[in-house]
């Protein structure tokens, strides 16, 4: 077997290496199957090999380069696991100085080169070193800053937490039952040994998929499972939506959702509102807009909410039926200020009040420049008005009586 | 507090496939259809208000088919829309009925399901059923779905907002 493995060792570990090494895995599987060899052997021959080889080469295992090892389950000889393991680019430990070709980065961060460690298969049995070893190499994974990618940075607590739990079971029964797959999730039941491993690391498991031996209460994990998504999802909508930074729970968060939801909508009404009324006083010549256009012509007017020349627009005075349906609406009830404070609130409705006596829109300038907790208020104020005039509008003759007389008014 | 100008307005690099973009164009193309078809002088609150209607519609209108079929919110819109005359709003309450009753079915099994306190699952019902009712197209979702369509349909409304605002200053301006 030692000569095979000299031969493994003096392959250079590029992308070439991998189809020879997958063969002489696969010759070495047959050997091993005669020797006693548990699958953490693997984890801690690696291991060992990795003091000496950063001995070797320490200028290259600095960097903390790792090679993700992909250990086909055929290989150890058990059925129907896979191990998912981070290890350098092992594999010249046998008193070899012959320099490692290091894997470049890219291919290192990449999880789908799959190296065997079939070098490593010599019946070790220090199992006192196993504890030592696996917390180096968990100390390693950890170490590694993971590359851009999501999925590489969600495996690596996997593979920590997995090499926990299997830390206990190896003292336990040392039976070897890790789960681990390299493109899907581990399972977080807490139930059993991996209460302990779930606190290694914190991160988001989108799958849950069963343990072995635990699938018969699926019910609760698709609950449990499904519980997860909507809880992922709700914090995803606390990022959006602004006001809910102090609130836990979801009854809470889902309120404050309902309420920017409800002012999003009354902000689009009231705006389409001003929109008709000012459209009705200036000639918006869309046809000399082009898209490239309308940003520059934006950008023309740097604060745009800002505005002084609103006095200039006469079409926007409440007349006096509008001015009637605000008044009684303000005095019968302070619109309840879903968001802003009171004091805005209060502050608000008396510019509101101001400006409709003043007839004149440059009191109305406040409200563009403040932020939206101001704008719920006036929406709000708008959006009563108007639902005043959905009921003038379909009940026809008492709204002709006032249209008589807002005529007789103006003339 | 907040800058009073819509802090996401990146006017210099306008990527003329985004969202506000195309958003953007549909609505002043409306817009400008709303102009040519009524005369523009005349103040009498039921014009302010039919042509304020037509606007609104048009802005839901361009925001849903900017998204075009992909949500199930801009789906519901568009066929909201369409079937606005009030003969067919029979329609659209009795489908709102039906879907509402197969809607509860499901809320219940899952509530009787779940190890909450009942009134704990009542409660999240509630809310549940107002955010349905907020968002277009919300009664026949499961509560997961019905987030996401939350989540897409507030990041629309704030494009809207943040173009309208800009299109009404832009009015008041001239």
């Amino acid at each position: 077997m030692l000569h095979r493995l000299e031969s493994l060792e003096s392959c250079n570990y590029n992308g070439m290496g991998v189809a020879v090494l997958e063969r002489q895995a696969a010759s070495l599987k047959w050997q091993q199957q005669n020797y006693v060899v548990q699958h953490n052997n693997l984890v801690e021959l690696c291991a060992s090999s990795m003091p000496q080889l950063q001995g070797l080469t320490g200028s290259n295992l600095g960097s903390g380069q790792m090679v993700e090892l992909k250990r086909p389950e055929v290989f150890l000889g058990s059925d129907d696991f896979q191990e998912f393991v981070n290890f350098p680019v092992a594999g010249a430990e046998f008193g070899d100085s012959e320099k490692l070709d290091m894997v470049p980065p890219e291919a290192a961060a990449d999880y789908c080169i799959s190296r065997t460690s079939s070098c490593q298969m010599t019946a070790l049995n220090t199992s006192v070193m196993k504890e030592e070893r696996e917390d180096m190499i968990l100390e390693k994974m950890e170490s590694t800053t993971g590359s851009g990618r999501k999925s590489f940075n969600k495996r690596k607590p996997e593979a920590v937490a997995d090499h926990k739990g299997k830390n206990k079971r190896i003292k336990g029964e040392g039976e070897p039952e890790v789960k681990t797959k390299c493109s899907t999730e581990i399972s977080r039941n807490s139930s059993k040994e991996n209460s302990k491993a779930s606190e290694v690391q914190k991160l988001d498991y989108i799958h849950v998929r069963a343990r072995r031996g635990q699938a018969t209460d699926s019910h609760s994990l698709a609950e449990r499972a499904r519980r997860e998504k909507i809880s992922k999802k709700m914090k995803c909508l606390q990022d959006l939506v602004p006001s809910c930074n102090k609130i836990t729970g979801k009854a809470g968060m889902l309120d404050e959702i309902i309420n920017y939801v409800q002012s999003l909508q009354r902000q689009v009404e009231f705006l389409s509102m001003k929109i008709a009324a000012l459209n009705s006083s200036v000639q918006f010549n869309v046809e000399n807009l082009t898209m490239k256009e309308f940003p520059a012509y934006v950008a023309n007017f740097p604060a745009a909410a800002k505005l002084p020349a609103m006095a200039s627009l006469p079409y926007f005075q409440l007349n006096p039926l509008q001015k009637e349906s605000v008044n009684c609406m303000l005095n019968e009830s302070m619109l309840p200020p879903q968001t802003a404070t009171e004091g805005i609130a209060s502050a608000s409705v008396s510019i509101s009040e101001q400006s409709l006596s003043s007839s004149s829109m440059t009191q109305l300038q406040p409200f563009s420049t403040w932020n939206m907790d101001p704008q719920d208020i006036v929406p709000g104020i708008i959006s009563n008005f108007k639902r005043e005039y959905n009921f003038k509008c379909h009940y026809s003759p008492s709204y002709k009586t006032y249209s008589n007389d807002s005529d007789s008014y103006h003339s | 507090m907040n800058t009073s100008k819509p802090p996401t307005m990146d006017l210099q690099n306008l990527n003329p496939s985004s969202l506000k973009s195309r958003f953007a164009t549909r609505f002043l193309r409306a817009l400008t259809k709303i102009n040519a078809q009524k005369p523009i002088s005349p103040s009498s609150p039921t014009e302010i208000f039919q042509r304020y209607r037509r606007i609104k519609v048009a802005a839901d209108k361009s925001m849903a088919y900017s998204v075009r079929s992909r949500r199930t919110w801009s789906r519901a819109t568009l066929w909201r829309l369409r079937t606005r005359s009030p003969r067919s709003r029979l329609a659209t309450l009795a489908r709102r009925s039906s879907v509402k009753t197969r809607t509860t079915t499901v809320v219940d099994k899952t509530s009787h399901g779940k190890e909450n306190k009942e009134e704990r699952g009542a409660g999240l019902g509630v809310e549940e059923e107002e955010l349905r009712e907020l968002v277009p197209g919300g009664e026949a979702m499961d509560l997961c779905n019905l987030l996401d369509e939350t989540a897409h349909y507030i990041k629309c409304l704030t494009t809207q907002v943040q173009v309208m605002r800009t299109i009404a200053n832009l009015y008041s301006l001239d």
